[in-house]
């Protein structure tokens, strides 16, 4: 029996090179790129640091240096035309809540981003988006993982 | 709004069973638990009047009691880490001598200290412990004997005279000449370390760390999110608080005046220190994707060691600094602006003394709305003032030393003078040099490694940029601000004022520093006291940020408001812990994270030397590109 192709692909990018092989796999489930939706959170600024206390550093300004650093994984992975958007908050719920508001039939994640580490223990945003997820998901494990 | 929720009702949980006993005891006008229980309301209002206990001077109150209990958990606290830190590793000696039976006769003490004095130890230098047993000898008694005995045999400030008892059948006498803490020579002998290897970068950096600083090498395409000048605002709000105006006072009162000279070596020394340290955190910091930079000790300590092979020690030191760092934020950072501007601001509020906790909640509520509420405006506000404050506190120091100009001249050879041999009372040289050289590390944070997190965040293109930026950080708040703060001291003579001995006795420094200038510009106390605040509130702030990101590198960028929340208990605790036990914590949490720091940022020192060699061979050059305009 075969799988019906997911319409809609979400798939969170943190730009770690796990997320990077969540977004190829993601444009290949999904066979099209322009079905796949990827997401990117940003935590909630503080208030305290240097950058933000000077003003130098918004939500606008880390949303435009985002969208930068997806441009270029875009054009090193030969890909274009993926929709990208940004949310502000935490990222498991962000990424269920957005795959909610876009009727997402998939949610593409790795189980480790950045500071994961390398044991059969689930990374915390994969966890919760597993949790909340009112779609299917898919999970890539850690190539590296034992 | 919403977010303001949050801090109000945590303010409201911490004070309202504060509030509450306070209002319990108002209704029926008791004293102490012991008393009033039974009786009539009409005494207990009456008795609410005066002094009960006899010899006590006000009511115990609930709140007092809740006090001493908190000051007594900090000074155990304080008793295991400083055996630990303060470990001396040199010049330590000391005279123990059993007695049977309970000492408690002059003439017996007499003896005791002429045969510490027969064994060698300088009458001048030492600390006298008696422990008597617990069975003979009443609390009172032990108390009335440590005053009598502190005053036969021990002279000026510096030396004690402690009396405790201990369930034993005998008395022990012990005598102790205090040597030098492990964790001051580590300071030292790094700073030393550091100046000779970066061949006295302190010095030959200065022009060009102004030029800098100044915007000359500014390019707005650098990876970073603030410009020199920001960086170096932000690490200096961290710094300059009360460590300049209190911590120096209490060294130049308990050190005499010979401190401040090493405190003025130690901030120069140190500046080699923050210029490694800084040029570290540049080379070994994070570059997020949305243009935020992570960077700081724990960050070059974990991977510069892990370059060079020493992946585990680098991991292991990372993690330390990163505990340390977390403590030290709730003890230097927070607890003891806290405590040391409210000692300030109660000498023109007296209101405040009685109901210090009261402060505190205000401090946490303010600290709070930013930290948790996230307003930016406020910090953003407090941060850039500092630079103002500064400037007036320095100016009205200045306008009282030109007013006493001729006094400078004498001022500076009791300071030079004394920094060799003190006067009696202040101990020997080593006391003096360690006092200077602790105060200076606490208030200027050389070699801590803290400053490193806030340089990290600066936009540069090559890391010694920054790290040389980061040199005027020790000079401006050491050897600038201190030492204006000490030389008032020193020239009003308040620290040698009997009048001003409780101050002493309290630990309050920042009292001491408003008395002092209050001679001098009588409105100025309430100019301090403004001052005082606003530098307290702006390292409280810029603390956090340190704590925050060292708890986010241990626990993750999640788990962000348990430690916010912790942040503001210790903002409140900080308002009712004594003074002593406050400064001792703070003391050892931020020296303590010396320790792995100077380790490794001296075990990274070659790749800072190359970097320094490159980078400095290239400005001779004139390669560096300036600004074009």
């Amino acid at each position: 029996m075969s799988w019906p192709t997911p319409k809609t692909v979400v798939v969170p990018l943190d730009f770690s090179d796990e997320s990077e092989r969540a977004f190829k796999t993601a444009i290949d489930v999904a066979g099209d790129a322009s079905s796949v939706r990827a997401v990117h959170v940003l935590f909630p600024l503080d208030a305290v640091s240097p950058g933000v206390a000077w003003g130098e550093i918004t939500d606008e300004s880390r949303e435009q240096a985002v969208r930068q650093e997806f441009d270029k994984l875009q054009q090193r992975l030969g890909q274009s035309g993926v929709p990208f958007d940004v949310r502000v908050g935490n990222p498991g719920l962000e990424i269920t809540d957005f795959a909610s508001e876009i009727n997402a039939d998939l949610i593409v994640v790795a189980s480790h981003g950045y500071h994961g580490f390398k044991r059969m223990v689930l990374g915390s945003v994969a966890e919760r988006v597993i949790r909340h997820a009112a779609c299917d998901v898919l999970v890539l494990r850690r190539t590296d993982a034992d | 709004m919403k977010r303001l929720f949050l801090p109000v009702l945590l303010t409201a949980i911490l004070a309202s069973p504060v509030a509450a006993r306070l209002y319990a005891q108002e209704a029926s006008g008791g004293a102490a638990a012991e008393s009033a229980e039974a009786v009539d309301s009409d005494e207990q209002a009456a008795d609410a009047q005066e002094p009960t206990a006899g010899s006590e001077e006000s009511p115990p109150t609930a709140i007092k009691e809740f006090e001493q209990q908190l000051d007594d958990v900090a000074g155990q606290l304080v008793g295991y880490i400083a055996s630990v830190f303060f470990y001396e590793i040199v010049g330590h000696d000391e005279f123990s001598q059993e007695v049977d039976g309970a000492a408690t006769d002059v003439e017996t003490i007499r003896g005791l200290v002429q045969q510490a004095e027969e064994a060698g130890l300088n009458p001048q230098e030492i600390n006298y412990t008696l422990t008597l047993p617990a069975g003979v000898v009443s609390d009172e008694e032990a108390a009335r004997l440590q005053t009598e005995f502190g005053e036969e045999f021990t002279t000026g400030r510096t030396r004690t005279f402690t009396v405790s008892l201990a369930e034993t059948a005998d008395s022990q006498f012990v005598a102790v000449k205090p040597g030098v803490p492990v964790v001051v020579l580590w300071l030292v002998l790094g700073a030393i370390f550091f100046t000779l290897r970066m061949g006295f970068i302190n010095i030959r950096g200065f022009k060009h760390a102004i030029s800098v600083t100044a915007g000359r090498y500014d390019n707005p395409d650098d990876a970073g999110e603030v410009n020199h000048f920001q960086a170096l605002t932000a690490a200096l709000s961290a710094t300059v608080g009360l460590g300049n105006i209190a911590g120096v006072a209490i060294a130049v009162m308990t050190g005499g005046p010979g401190a401040t000279f090493w405190m003025i070596v130690a901030g120069l020394l140190g500046m080699s220190s923050k210029f490694a340290e800084c040029t570290l955190g540049q080379r070994y910091r994070e570059v997020r994707p949305d243009g935020r930079i992570m960077g700081g000790a724990m960050f070059y300590l974990s991977r510069g060691l892990k370059e060079m092979g020493l992946g585990p020690l680098g991991a292991g030191l990372g993690v330390l600094f990163a505990v340390l760092c977390v403590l030290a934020s709730f003890g230097g950072g927070c607890a003891f602006q806290v405590n040391q501007s409210l000692n300030a601001v109660q000498e023109n509020w007296p209101l405040l003394a009685d109901n210090r906790w009261l402060y505190g909640v205000v401090m946490a509520a303010f600290v709070g709305v930013v930290i948790i509420g996230g307003i930016r405006r406020i910090a953003a506000t407090a941060e850039k003032i500092v630079p103002f404050m500064c400037g007036v506190y320095v100016l009205a120091c200045l306008w009282i030393l030109v007013n006493n100009a001729g006094a400078i001249p004498a001022a500076i050879q009791t300071i030079v003078t004394e920094a060799f041999t003190p006067q009696a009372g202040y101990g020997a040289l080593i006391g003096v040099l360690v006092m200077g050289f602790r105060r200076a590390a606490f208030s200027n944070e050389a070699g801590v490694g803290s400053a490193a997190i806030a340089h990290s965040a600066a936009k540069t293109e090559y890391p010694v940029r920054e790290g040389i930026v980061a040199l005027l950080e020790p000079f401006i708040d050491t050897v600038v601000v201190c030492t204006m703060t000490a030389l008032v001291i020193v020239i009003t003579g308040a620290y040698n004022n009997p009048d001003y001995a409780h101050f002493v006795a309290d630990d309050n420094g920042a009292g001491l520093t408003s008395r002092a200038m209050q001679e001098q510009i009588s409105w100025f106390p309430y100019v301090l006291s403004v001052a005082v605040v606003l530098f307290a509130y702006s390292t409280m702030i810029s603390w956090s940020y340190y704590g925050e990101r060292c708890w986010a590198y241990l626990f993750g960028d999640r788990s962000s408001m348990v430690y916010r929340i912790l942040f503001l208990v210790f903002v409140f605790l900080g308002a009712v812990v004594s003074a002593t036990n406050v400064l001792a914590l703070s003391d050892l949490l931020i020296l303590g994270m010396a320790f792995p720091n100077i380790l490794g940022v001296a075990l990274l020192s070659g790749k800072v030397k190359r970097e320094l060699n490159e980078y400095w061979a290239k400005y001779r050059a004139g390669e560096l590109e300036t600004k074009a305009s």
